[in-house]
């Protein structure tokens, strides 16, 4: 009977690797020379996550955010209105009932009738986020906190897979509404883009036609698959206490550091261990390992750090604050 | 804005900075106060110093001009002196906490503020004035230069706890000092290397650039300084000086008391010898010629025979030991002169001197031995004595009567006289003891001296307030003696307590017991001290005991074998270097046994124990192999990463890791198969081989502690 359960356990996982990858083979068929934010956003959608993204217009997010969202396919929708892909474009003028959906009188038949909003799709890009007022960004928030909408009083939930890529761009700031630290933490990572390489940038121009062509070719991932994936893999894959040790341990030197003004919350470390998980999983490993820590953990953290006035470095805080704890979690593996 | 992120750093760099300013006005503060009064010091300047750092960037303090801080620190300065005196000189006070009490609060209060005015001077033109730190540096060098300058030639002195802590280890103190020195020079660094803005910093280093050269060319110029401690009584000096009064004693006191208790000779007694009149006195010299204007040495032939001037080369014989052998015992002592002296002393009355090999030249500057007729007869046996001696000519007689030409001297001699009963008024050791009688009742001592410009100081003294110190005391008896006829002159040397040799046979002779007394000379005893003792003092003469001194230096003079056992018993649990040295190495070798044992032991567990639970030997044998060849995990480095590192020299470390980490953070803890790990490790071991050379080789064979980098 073990064997048996060893041995499905083992194809379960295999599978949902193989979900993994294929996703990310498809995405970084689209976007080149962003195999780290690919990576992130994969990992973000395995975990339950969401993830706001800081650059310049231009870069690739929608296209990130698109191509995550073409490669996945359902086939039997429950509500008919759920998609693959949504965007939306952020402005201070816009409504909750523009994102959410609104409820409209049906003369023939004299009954309210819910029309969906945007937010009833697996991907949503909102896009510029911080240029609309808070009203939206509240309505927008409790969508992604709860994966539920209410309108009029009334709840409609959203799909099992609903996943937000927000952007904003750090420069142009006039006109604003900035998100507090609080509304932050709902989201996994918060990642800050630089410009790609030169050679990727000079693939993009030569493979523009190319990928279009091949967007609508792909043999998309079923929606169900990806779910199933999400729960292998925050069942199979191993969380050693160490490591738990490790992350309550950077949390705690972290708030006890002098440069910073406010620690990282414990939600912060819970949201952690999925997509830690997810990020082994990639890898092939069954086990999270100190490797995982190091490269989510500032990700994960930035904005949800604040630090002493006149202090900039991050890194260097985090670095510091890593140290130990990791150096602690190194040796143990000999000694323990 | 960066201040901010080392905060934690620069405040340890102020508070080591203070710690070192404190620090020396402790050291300047011991040689000069009690340990209250340093500990206050200390605490004083540490306060300051911590309130200047805290508040100098305050508004508040900002808006005041550099020249009225100053201004409120001098006031701070003179308010703590003015209540300190206060302190002391109050009665009340004194007679409700005890006299004691009191001083040490004065004392207390007086360093303490001193200290924390100074300190609020020297940091707030630190911080204000980009030359300010250089007055720091200046004033941490004088505190250690003015504390350790006491002791330069090797002398004994101040604070005592220096030179003796050597002494009685047996090691040149000189050592000390050097320690004390270096110390000095490192703390001074230490002030320079915490200074942050390099353009001070250059002002720092050019400041003690210019403070070596200095030394350097004074040393140079003028050599290093000679003593010059003691002189109160013109008793020490250069020894080849010509033996004339070429200064005017009584303006010797005027030389405070600055050096009162510095050791200048230790005598050790050979002979059984207790003084019947409570003092040992130490003769050197005399003056007994009326030069005109005052007693002077004589330079007439037949006088003064008894002295033995200058030093001579070898053993010495007085032409002229005091008659009247009975009433003499004959002591054999035994001096060492810490500080040169102008003749040799002895216990009065010296006759024969003898050199001696100097046991110890760093500190004694010349060791003799004296035998001296030292007086053994009652006082009583001077009455109905005759003055003077049958072998003096009409002029020698004439010479010791010699007074200036002042009739008030007689007067008030016949004055004192008439009162003397009928049996004694011809009685010469009456008369003399009259006239000592009426010194000690009406004289007041006193190192405050006002008669020393006058023409006659002895006759101001004498006719005036009659306060003075010994010279005024000898030279007015002197005068009054030979007034009435009787031959009299003037000795000087030192008299110490009979109390201070405390049971010992060693006499510490310190600069305070520097004296002249009057002597009279009686027919058939020879000179005889007739010291007046005035029963006024307005000076402490005493002096603090010096019992472990005086012990020290007497067993380093008589050098009978005691002193070098002493210095040996006492070196033994200290400096017995072939025990340490021997005990060094067996450690030294231990260590390294065990250090090889265990490198042997690591490579070769996972061959001899069956059970290597997780594969965790083979993983450490493995990388104790890349430690040995200088290759080891950093503090915070993930095995991942040091495995990425590791890989250029052995690439199958990444394979490795992995396993390892699987078995150490996954979830089945099932061993893997044996012969893997085996293969791993040799094929690390080989690894290693081809991509080391042979020195590292070798090296990573004979380092023994190469698997304390393995984590």
């Amino acid at each position: 009977m073990t064997t048996n359960g060893t041995e499905s356990s083992e194809r379960e996982f295999i599978k949902a690797q193989e979900v993994l990858l294929k996703l990310q083979t498809i995405v970084k068929q689209q976007v080149l020379g962003r195999d780290n934010i690919i990576e992130l956003a994969i990992i973000s959608l395995v975990a339950d996550g969401h993830i706001l993204l800081e650059d310049f217009p231009g870069s690739g997010k929608t296209t990130l955010a698109k191509a995550l969202g073409e490669a996945i396919e359902s086939e039997d929708i429950t509500t008919e209105s759920t998609i693959p892909f949504r965007r939306i474009q952020f402005t201070p003028d816009l409504l909750p009932s523009d994102v959410t959906g609104v409820s409209i009188f049906d003369t023939k038949t004299d009954k309210f009738h819910f029309r969906h909003g945007p937010l009833f799709a697996h991907i949503v890009l909102a896009d510029e986020i911080n240029r609309t007022s808070p009203k939206v960004q509240s309505a927008m928030l409790e969508a992604m906190g709860e994966k539920q909408v209410t309108v009029d009083n009334t709840t409609y939930v959203l799909d099992e897979l609903f996943f937000v890529i927000a952007t904003q761009n750090p420069l142009d700031l006039v006109g604003t509404y900035p998100l507090p630290t609080p509304q932050l933490d709902r989201f996994l990572f918060k990642i800050t883009m630089d410009h790609i390489d030169r050679a990727a940038e000079l693939e993009v121009l030569d493979s523009i036609d190319e990928r279009k062509r091949l967007l609508s070719n792909y043999d998309k991932v079923n929606r169900d698959d990806v779910l199933k994936a999400r729960e292998t893999i925050g069942g199979q894959i191993y969380i050693s206490r160490t490591i738990k040790t490790a992350l309550v341990d950077i949390s705690r030197s972290l708030r006890e550091d002098d440069r910073v003004l406010q620690g990282n919350s414990t939600r912060s470390m819970v949201l952690l261990l999925p997509a830690l998980q997810a990020r082994a999983a990639l890898r092939g490993r069954n086990y999270v390992s100190s490797e995982d820590i190091e490269n989510l953990i500032p990700e994960v953290l930035n904005h949800r750090i604040e630090l002493v006035p006149g202090v900039n470095d991050f890194e260097k805080v985090l670095q510091d604050s890593m140290e130990r704890p990791l150096d602690e979690l190194a040796k143990s593996t000999l000694t323990k | 804005m960066s201040w901010q992120e080392n905060s934690s750093n620069y405040s340890l760099k102020k508070f080591w900075h203070s710690i070192i300013l404190a620090g020396s006005f402790w050291i300047l503060s011991i040689s000069m106060t009690t340990l209250g009064g340093s500990v206050a010091a200390f605490s004083g300047c540490a306060l300051a110093y911590y309130l200047i750092n805290s508040a100098h960037t305050k508004k508040a303090i900002r808006l005041f001009r550099t020249s009225i801080l100053l201004g409120i620190y001098a006031g701070i300065f003179l308010l703590g002196l003015a209540f300190s005196e206060f302190l002391v000189d109050t009665k009340p006070l004194a007679q409700s906490l005890s006299p004691i009490v009191t001083y040490q609060f004065g004392e207390i209060t007086r360093w303490f503020t001193m200290s924390f005015a100074c300190g609020l001077f020297l940091r707030t033109f630190a911080v204000r004035q980009i030359y300010g730190p250089i007055l720091e540096i200046l004033f941490v060098a004088t505190a250690f230069v003015f504390t350790l300058a006491a002791h330069r030639n090797g002398m004994i002195h101040r604070p005592f706890f220096i030179g003796d802590f050597a002494q009685i280890r047996g090691i040149d103190p000189s050592v000390i000092l050097l320690t004390f020195g270096c110390g000095a020079v490192l703390t001074l660094s230490a002030l320079l290397v915490l200074e942050q803005s390099g353009k001070r910093l250059l002002y720092h280093f050019s400041t003690l650039i210019m403070l070596c050269l200095s030394l350097f060319f004074y040393v140079n110029l003028f050599g290093l300084p000679t003593p010059q401690t003691t002189d109160s009584m013109g008793l020490t000096g250069r020894e080849a000086g010509t033996n004339s009064q070429n200064e005017n004693p009584f303006r010797d006191g005027e030389n405070e008391n600055s050096d009162r208790e510095a050791p200048v000779a230790v005598v050790v007694f050979r002979d059984d010898y207790e003084p019947l009149n409570g003092a040992y006195y130490f003769r050197e010299s005399a003056y007994s010629q009326f030069n005109g204007i005052m007693l002077d040495y004589s330079n007439i032939d037949g006088m003064d025979p008894d002295l033995i001037r200058l030093f001579p080369q070898d053993r010495t014989e007085t032409s002229n030991p005091p008659p009247g052998r009975e009433q003499h015992q004959l002591t054999r002592t035994t001096v060492g002169m810490l500080v040169p002296h102008k003749n040799p002393f002895g216990l009065e009355s010296p006759v024969i001197y003898q050199n001696r090999t100097n046991p110890n030249n760093l500190r004694f500057k010349r060791t003799y031995d004296t035998y001296s007729l030292a007086p053994q007869y009652e006082l009583e046996y001077l009455l109905n004595r005759e003055t003077g001696d049958d072998g003096w000519s009409e002029e020698i007689l004439a010479e010791y009567l010699k007074i200036p030409d002042d009739d008030r001297y007689k007067t008030l001699a016949m004055e004192l006289l008439a009162e003397l009963k009928p049996e004694f008024k011809e009685d010469p050791f009456a008369k003399a003891w009259t006239i000592k009688a009426y010194l000690d009742e009406n004289g007041i001592y006193s190192l405050k001296n006002q008669h020393a410009y006058e023409s006659d100081p002895a006759a101001s003294f004498l006719f005036g307030d009659l306060t003075g110190y010994c010279m005024h005391f000898s030279f007015a008896a002197t005068y009054l003696f030979r007034s009435v006829g009787i031959p009299a002159r003037v000795g000087i040397g030192y008299s110490v307590p009979a109390a201070n040799r405390s049971g010992g046979s060693a006499l510490l002779v310190q600069a305070i017991h520097g004296h002249a007394w009057p002597e009279v000379y009686f027919k058939g005893i020879g000179w005889v001290i007739i010291d007046p003792a005035p029963q006024q003092t307005l000076v402490d003469m005493t002096t603090d005991p010096q019992d472990t001194l005086q012990q020290m230096l007497g067993d380093m003079l008589r050098n009978e074998g005691s002193f070098q056992e002493f210095l040996n018993s006492q070196r033994k649990p200290y400096f017995d270097a072939t025990t340490i040295i021997n005990t060094a190495y067996l450690i030294i070798i231990a260590i390294l046994t065990m250090a090889y044992l265990i490198k042997a032991y690591r490579l070769s567990a996972p061959r001899l124990l069956a059970n290597d639970k997780n594969g965790r030997l083979r993983f450490r044998a493995i990388l104790d192999r890349l430690a040995s060849i200088g290759i080891h995990r950093r503090l915070g480095e993930s095995r991942e990463r040091f495995a990425l590192r590791a890989c250029s020299i052995a690439p199958s470390i990444t394979r490795v890791t992995e396993m390892h980490l699987a078995l150490a953070l996954g979830k089945d803890k099932k061993i893997g198969l044996k012969e893997e790990w085996q293969n791993f490790e040799s094929a690390v071991k080989e690894e290693i081989k081809l991509n080391t050379n042979w020195r590292s080789k070798i090296l990573a064979l004979l380092n023994p502690f190469s698997w304390l980098l393995t984590k």
